[in-house]
């Protein structure tokens, strides 16, 4: 097989170096175009449903602290082992009592798995993304910290923060009947697009 | 009190000469990052307009490291040689009837000499660092230069013969003052070959092997450091104007332009040496760098057998008809 | 006046860098030297009203021969391939040697007396412009040694060649 790398030129096209002119036309165009970078300190980008930033607990606007009723399905499903809860059983109630929530946020990949998992949408990666900081402690979450994220996201968000769904709070390709009672939210419109959300199982149920 | 006069007007040209190196990179930058549907430089000043004098400031402070293995005399000449001959070539270069420093007949032959003393710096400087990146790109350079300074001369043979001089501004002045009789035309051949050999000469993308930041790091001035590394700037991009001038001269028609503008006479001569340089940047944006093999196999078996033919042509032309 | 302490500047440098160029340990520190010394024999040529020659001297010496010679130092490693046996193996006989071929040409200049003028006095030399003076002896009285010198060094020039290029192995071709 031969790969032929460049076209065949007539003697004119040799002389006249077309292929030179043809770039050079082309990075011509490019003067006058509108540049794609953004000046970032003064211009945000500006973010799209489904990023997946700083990480927060959500707190609860009844009893002011975490939703997290130590499940372990996040623990479970991070693929690098950045979440960590201890808890222990509260007999009388019979529940789980959350001792600590501590996310490495170092290790995490940022799949956003654990909000998809969550059966009480008690996590969230939300949209805030500069948290850097100059030592490691700084960007190691404990429970307060996640909580206060929280505080800061809902903020920044405004009066919307009590209209906010994150898209992985209700994961797509899934049936309604399979979720838990918290995940079945009412999806927006615009999020209905074909594919993006609801999947195809959903459509076949309906 | 003439020495005192020459003095200030050398002191005047390396003024503004030092203004447009200076915004020489920063419309570099600038236009290159458009061409790349970027911005380029933004932060210092409005759109970035002060950042060469911010980078003139950062070069000038900081520490000028030499290596320890270095030859140290020839370490710290080489970028001197290198800026002292390139400013030095700006003293024959007539920006319009009468201002020109040193009018003197061989001001063509005066250049040669100057850019092939310039390429001394470069390969001392790869000597000089005792370093096998500064030491390649000193080599290739040499070779570079000397292969393409002879294009480059043959080329401009036929400019000396259509005008009967060296003199600069008598070769301006022997393409007449119309705008249509610039040696362009006549001498189409040279000027692909000078143009081509220009680029090669001023270590240009796409013949800057010796500097490919790809493969040699820095090329010549990867152990330079400070301002010395900033003189070799300078001194690349007074390469570039020189080279844009003698082609602006030579083959443009200099001063000459469609109308005269009499508050500033080097009007067209300043329009004509913009545009080269835009062109020089416009190429760096677009064209890659070419292999070593390929550089030779053009300077000598394309570029020089061209510039002779031309020399025959333009020989047989001028002796047939007059 | 200048000129005449131009000219004692230019003398001293010269012979200052000479003797440098064959004393220097370092090959490129001497043919630094040596490029200095084509500088100030350019402006001996200045002095005399030559400014062709001048300029040609610094292109052709200075910009191409001698980077040629930097080139071969450059790439020659001088303390393992260069070894030259004495071609005088006795030190007194080469310093009796070297003093009488000096004593022998100083000797000769009184014998040194201008000659005649020519047809281009000084002034039709600067009138005319040097390059063109230059031109025009050459290519009309001296047309004959001019076209020999060239014959030679074209000659040299296809001895380069001859002895440059390698016989390609056969074998590779057809294997």
């Amino acid at each position: 097989m031969q790969i032929q790398y460049k076209p065949k030129r007539n003697l004119l096209q040799t002389i006249l170096h077309s292929e030179i002119m043809q770039g050079m036309a082309f990075t011509l165009k490019q003067l006058f175009a509108k540049p794609i970078t953004r000046q970032y300190p003064q211009e945000k980008p500006d973010i799209k449903l489904g990023f997946r930033g700083q990480h927060a607990l959500v707190r609860d606007q009844e009893t002011g602290t975490s939703k997290c009723v130590a499940c372990m399905r996040c623990v479970t499903v991070c693929p690098s082992r950045c979440i960590h809860i201890r808890f222990h059983e509260d007999e009388e109630r019979g529940c789980r009592v959350v001792d600590s929530y501590d996310i490495e946020a170092l290790r995490c990949v940022y799949c956003g798995f654990c909000e998809e998992v969550c059966p009480v949408n008690a996590l969230v990666l939300t949209e805030i993304f500069e948290y850097a900081a100059y030592d490691r402690e700084s960007i190691f979450f404990d429970q307060e910290r996640l909580l206060a994220n929280w505080d800061a996201f809902a903020e920044m968000k405004g009066s919307a923060i009590n209209s906010y769904i994150n898209p992985f709070w209700r994961p797509r390709g899934i049936p309604e009947r399979e979720l838990t009672a918290a995940k079945r939210l009412d999806v927006p419109d615009e999020w209905t697009i074909e594919g993006q959300v609801v999947g195809n199982l959903v459509k076949r149920d309906q | 009190m003439h020495v005192l006069i020459l003095f200030i007007e050398i002191l005047i040209l390396f003024a503004i000469i030092m203004l447009h190196v200076a915004y020489a990179t920063y419309f570099e930058r600038k236009i290159i990052g458009h061409m790349q549907v970027r911005m380029g430089p933004m932060r210092v000043g409005w759109h970035g307009l002060l950042q060469p004098i911010a980078d003139g400031i950062k070069s000038f402070f900081k520490e000028d490291v030499v290596p320890e293995q270095a030859d140290v005399v020839t370490f710290r000449a080489a970028p001197i040689i290198c800026l002292t001959a390139m400013l030095t070539s700006l003293a024959v270069l007539p920006f319009a009837k009468g201002w020109v420093l040193a009018d003197i007949n061989i001001g063509l032959l005066f250049i040669f000499a100057m850019s092939s003393l310039s390429s001394y710096g470069v390969i001392l400087a790869g000597w000089a660092s005792n370093s096998k990146y500064t030491f390649l790109g000193g080599l290739r350079s040499m070779a570079q230069v000397i292969s393409y300074e002879v294009a480059m001369g043959l080329s401009l043979v036929g400019v000396m013969m259509l005008s009967g001089t060296l003199n600069l501004t008598k070769i301006v002045e022997a393409q007449g003052g119309s705008f249509g009789g610039m040696y362009i035309f006549p001498q189409i051949i040279a000027f692909f070959v000078f143009f081509i050999a220009m680029l090669a000469e001023t270590n240009r993308v796409p013949f800057d092997l010796p500097e490919a930041e790809t493969e040699l790091v820095s090329g010549y001035a990867t152990e330079y450091s400070g301002m010395r590394y900033a003189i070799f700037f300078m001194a690349e991009y007074i390469g570039m104007m020189v080279m844009s001038s003698i082609g602006t001269i030579c083959f443009l028609g200099g001063w000459n332009g469609p109308f005269e503008v009499t508050i500033f006479p080097p009007f067209w001569f300043v329009v004509k040496v913009y545009a080269f340089m835009f062109v020089f940047i416009w190429i760096r944006a677009t064209l890659p760098r070419y292999r070593y093999d390929q550089l030779m196999s053009i300077g000598w078996k394309v570029l020089i057998p061209l510039a002779l033919g031309n020399i025959v042509l333009t020989g047989f032309i001028k002796a047939f008809t007059g | 006046m200048f000129t005449y302490l131009f000219f004692l500047y230019c003398a001293v440098m010269i012979v200052g860098t000479g003797l440098l160029a064959i004393t220097m340990r370092n090959p490129v520190h001497a043919v630094l030297m040596v490029l200095v010394l084509f500088f100030h024999m350019a402006g001996l040529y200045l002095i005399l009203g030559a400014e062709f020659l001048a300029a040609v001297q610094i292109i052709v010496y200075a910009g191409a021969i001698l980077v040629l010679y930097l080139f071969v130092l450059f790439l020659v490693s001088l303390r393992d391939e260069v070894k030259m046996d004495r071609f005088v193996t006795s030190a007194w006989l080469g310093r009796i040697i070297s003093v009488g071929l000096a004593v022998s040409l100083i000797s000769m200049l009184p014998t040194f007396v201008l000659g005649q003028k020519g047809h281009w006095p000084m002034a039709a030399v600067i009138k005319a412009t040097h390059t063109k003076a230059l031109g025009m002896e050459m290519y009309t009285s001296y047309i004959l040694p001019f076209e020999i010198a060239g014959l030679i060094l074209l000659i040299a020039v296809i001895g380069g060649l001859v002895l440059a290029k390698h016989d390609t192995p056969t074998t590779i071709e057809k294997s």
